[in-house]
């Protein structure tokens, strides 16, 4: 009896709607983030507001060192850089990252590196990652993994916030957002940030450096029909082992300063109907001098010495202008969404010197012609619900590319089919195969191997196949991933190729995870990958972390793995990247919090070559380090 | 013991969230909006409700219809929701009904509404407005004295 009067109470204080614990739920909810999920765009993974404060993530690279079939490095430069598993990319294409609608990819090399680099998370709500191309219903430049990141929403928050971060290695970090919202439906969000950073390695007895400073701006301003995004960043660091043919440069900085405007307009009551405008203006600054000489594939002539410079900057601007218009609508079982997108850029050299061992100044300007692009795209999506339990989704996109210079104008038919298949609600399947090319940027052509400037895109042919079981507090997902490329872009030490063969690699994915409760979950993932070349990443990995709360405290841990590798005569061990974190909550809006970053200081470690790759070496890519930080909202 | 084992497995059961794809459009934080809208509005009148929403969005439709009798006009209903920008014309005289509004500056400045659910510092939150609620002589719960405000 007693047994039945007490599950009696506890399901009725369950179940009880009043408003507090509706309120409760109202909150709890909009914390899972769940509002802007499209699984009809690849396989997703999402990063939750509740799973970010869990978890102390703080900066975008806590999340993404993670991710599995991923690669996260630090390149020569000392910026981060992410590449597929089993390779290592100097800057990568393959990933798109998103500030809301707006993409953040550099115009130059389509890295996000050097401006967008580990971005802070004070101001972001949730990340989704897309494994999948998804360019078919944005309209945007082609890529493999898409990263959109989702700032807070003016609406919900109506406050301040002050965070404040410091580490062990005298990094720092304060950042202020605060937004509002009027009577009149509009609301505006604003994020400030200065960080101050810290990061040294040695290497053959001298210090590699990449300290600097960052500033970055948001704002999001908007009502229900118009959205405005403006950033704005100010990076100014050293450039770690740059481009010095020894990998000890004498010195070298890389500044870059990087804004841009963002606006939508959703017309029509049901908002079908959507455009976009964008700019993006990048002022980007190098400057390196090295008395062992610089490794400047562009002006290098290998058979005259004289063409080695030891000292060389240059100032560059890039322009990126989009504009975009969409149309969605439904007809009986189909939704369809049609759009068109034009997007140029421009890429002007203000300033290119080098000097030689015997003191020549030379002014290189540009080094070729290609300066300017315009991709035109056309896409369609048709979504068709076949039975309640079964979704067809059929995307194509044709980009065409105008290009001045000697580069051949082309253009690409991508093509994407797909299925997801939902029998219970206990499982679920999806599959899909995607055809898509990755054209080179303005860098792949300035660094592209001499005998071969010509550079074609990348072909790649992707097959996927998820499945997810849930059970009561469970849920257990395998993923299958089958890739063939083509045209493959390799930096090779003396400059980009396409590489003549069809590259191959396969990836199998676990992941579990067990929620004990709304707070407490425990969360393991391991996959294994093959690839057809010369392995020189990772092609293993995995984590475990378990993440939960106790009345004023939340507390962490995790461990993430990748499998070491042989390349070249060198022994990359495994690495083993162990953190745990708690945080106090003082009150519901003052809360302080510490974390311990690679207790095992077994870190994921990148490779480095000198004297156009006659030799090779690795480095790690991070320290063992506290973080202290505190969060004030008001 | 035993009790105890029973007890978190009931527990975790009735917790459970997971989900395989979200195929469908994602309507929790609407259903819960609705939830809170439908306790608040059978606590402030004691007849049938019947709803309207300026501007309802299809989505809105299904949710609330669930909770509620949906009125196609503001002169038929006798509990309005304004969750969105609309012109002051666009609405009814407040005579015979209800306002409700989702914008904390528009409770304030305009005397039509006698409470607000809105967000603030990423917490939902509801307030009413003591001196609106004599005016119209609705009488609340007392556990909704909480949410009641004297400005």
């Amino acid at each position: 009896m007693k047994i039945i009067l007490l599950l009696g109470l506890v399901s009725s204080l369950l179940f009880s709607d009043s408003l507090d614990a509706l309120l409760q739920e109202y909150k709890s909810t909009s914390d899972n983030s769940l509002q802007t999920v499209n699984e009809k765009i690849g396989h997703v993974v999402i990063y939750s507001q509740k799973e970010i404060r869990l978890m102390q993530y703080t900066k975008l690279n806590d999340i993404l060192k993670e991710l599995p079939l991923f690669n996260i490095n630090t390149n020569q430069f000392g910026l981060t850089n992410y590449s597929l598993t089993g390779s290592k990319t100097t800057t990568s294409g393959f990933f798109r990252f998103f500030i809301n609608d707006h993409e953040i990819s550099s115009g130059y090399d389509q890295s996000t590196s050097l401006s967008w680099g580990d971005l802070p998370l004070d101001f972001v709500d949730h990340v989704e990652i897309y494994y999948g191309e998804s360019s078919f219903s944005f309209g945007n430049e082609t890529g493999i993994y898409f990263v959109r990141i989702y700032t807070k929403s003016a609406l919900k928050e109506n406050s301040s916030e002050i965070n404040s971060l410091i580490t062990s290695k005298g990094s720092r970090s304060q950042s202020l957002t605060h937004s509002s919202s009027f009577e009149n439906g509009w609301s505006y969000l604003m994020f400030l940030n200065q960080e101050q950073i810290k990061q040294t390695t040695i290497y053959n007895g001298t210090k590699l450096n990449s300290n600097g400073t960052k500033q970055y701006l948001y704002l999001d301003a908007g009502n229900e029909n118009t959205k405005i995004n403006i950033g704005y960043t100010d990076v100014s660091k050293n450039n770690y082992a740059g481009l010095a043919l020894d990998a000890t440069p004498e010195s070298g900085k890389s500044l870059s300063k990087d804004f841009f405007i963002n606006y939508t307009y959703y017309f029509l009551e049901d908002k079908s109907l959507k455009a976009n405008l964008s700019i993006d203006v990048n002022d980007r600054s190098y400057d390196e001098a090295n008395a062992q000489g610089i490794g400047l594939i562009p002006v290098i002539n290998l058979a005259n010495g004289l063409t080695i410079p030891k000292i060389f900057n240059e100032d560059l601007r890039f322009v990126k202008t989009n504009a975009y218009l969409s149309k969605s609508f439904d007809i009986e079982d189909n939704s369809f969404i049609a759009a068109v997108n034009v997007k140029n850029k421009t890429y002007d050299v203000q300033n290119r010197e080098t000097t030689n061992f015997i003191n020549q100044t030379k002014n290189v300007g540009a080094y070729n012609s290609f300066d300017e692009e315009t991709i035109s795209s056309l896409l369609f999506q048709d979504s068709y619900q076949l039975r309640n339990d079964l979704i067809l989704v059929a995307n194509t996109k044709l980009d065409y590319y105008d290009r001045n210079a000697y580069l051949k104008d082309s253009s690409e038919t991508l093509l994407r089919l797909g299925a997801i298949y939902t029998p219970t609600e206990n499982w679920g399947f999806k599959s899909f195969y995607t055809q898509t090319a990755l054209a080179p940027s303005f860098y792949n052509i300035d660094y592209a191997d001499k005998s071969t400037p010509k550079l074609k895109s990348q072909q790649y042919h992707i097959y996927t196949l998820e499945g997810v079981y849930t059970e009561g507090n469970s849920k257990f997902g395998v993923t299958f991933d089958h890739v063939e490329i083509d045209d493959f872009l390799y930096l090779s030490p003396i400059g980009f190729i396409n590489i003549d063969h069809k590259i191959k690699t396969d990836g199998l994915l676990f992941d579990y995870e067990y929620s004990f409760s709304d707070r407490d979950k425990i969360h393991l993932n391991y996959y294994t990958s093959t690839l057809s070349e010369t392995i020189n990443n990772a092609t293993k990995g995995g984590f475990i972390k378990f993440m939960g709360g106790y009345q004023k405290f939340d507390y962490f841990t995790s461990l993430i793995y990748r499998n070491g590798y042989e390349y070249l005569g060198l022994d990359i061990p495994d690495s083993f990247d162990m953190s745990l974190g708690v945080t106090y909550h003082v009150t519901k809006d003052f809360s302080y919090s510490i974390k311990a970053n690679n207790i095992l200081d077994r870190s994921t470690q990148s490779l480095y070559f000198t004297n156009f790759g006659r030799n090779f070496f690795a480095l790690d890519d991070n320290d063992r380090s506290v973080t202290f930080s505190i969060r004030w909202v008001f | 013991m035993r009790i105890l084992i029973l007890l978190l497995t009931l527990l975790s059961f009735l917790v459970a969230e997971n989900y395989t794809f979200l195929v469908q459009p994602y309507s929790k934080e609407i259903e819960l909006e609705a939830k809170i809208i439908a306790e608040i509005a059978n606590a402030s009148l004691h007849s049938k409700i019947r709803l309207f929403i300026p501007h309802m969005t299809e989505m809105e439709e299904k949710v609330y219809s669930k909770y509620f009798i949906l009125s196609p006009k503001c002169e038929t209903a006798n509990f309005v929701f304004v969750n969105k920008n609309i012109e002051k014309e666009a609405l009814c005289d407040n005579e015979n009904r209800l306002f409700f509004t989702n914008n904390y500056r528009k409770l304030l400045s305009d005397e039509k509404y006698f409470g607000a659910l809105f967000w603030n510092k990423s917490r939902p939150n509801i307030v009413f407005i003591h001196k609106r609620l004599e005016q119209k002589a609705i009488e609340l719960p007392k556990t909704f004295d909480q949410f009641v405000e004297n400005f």
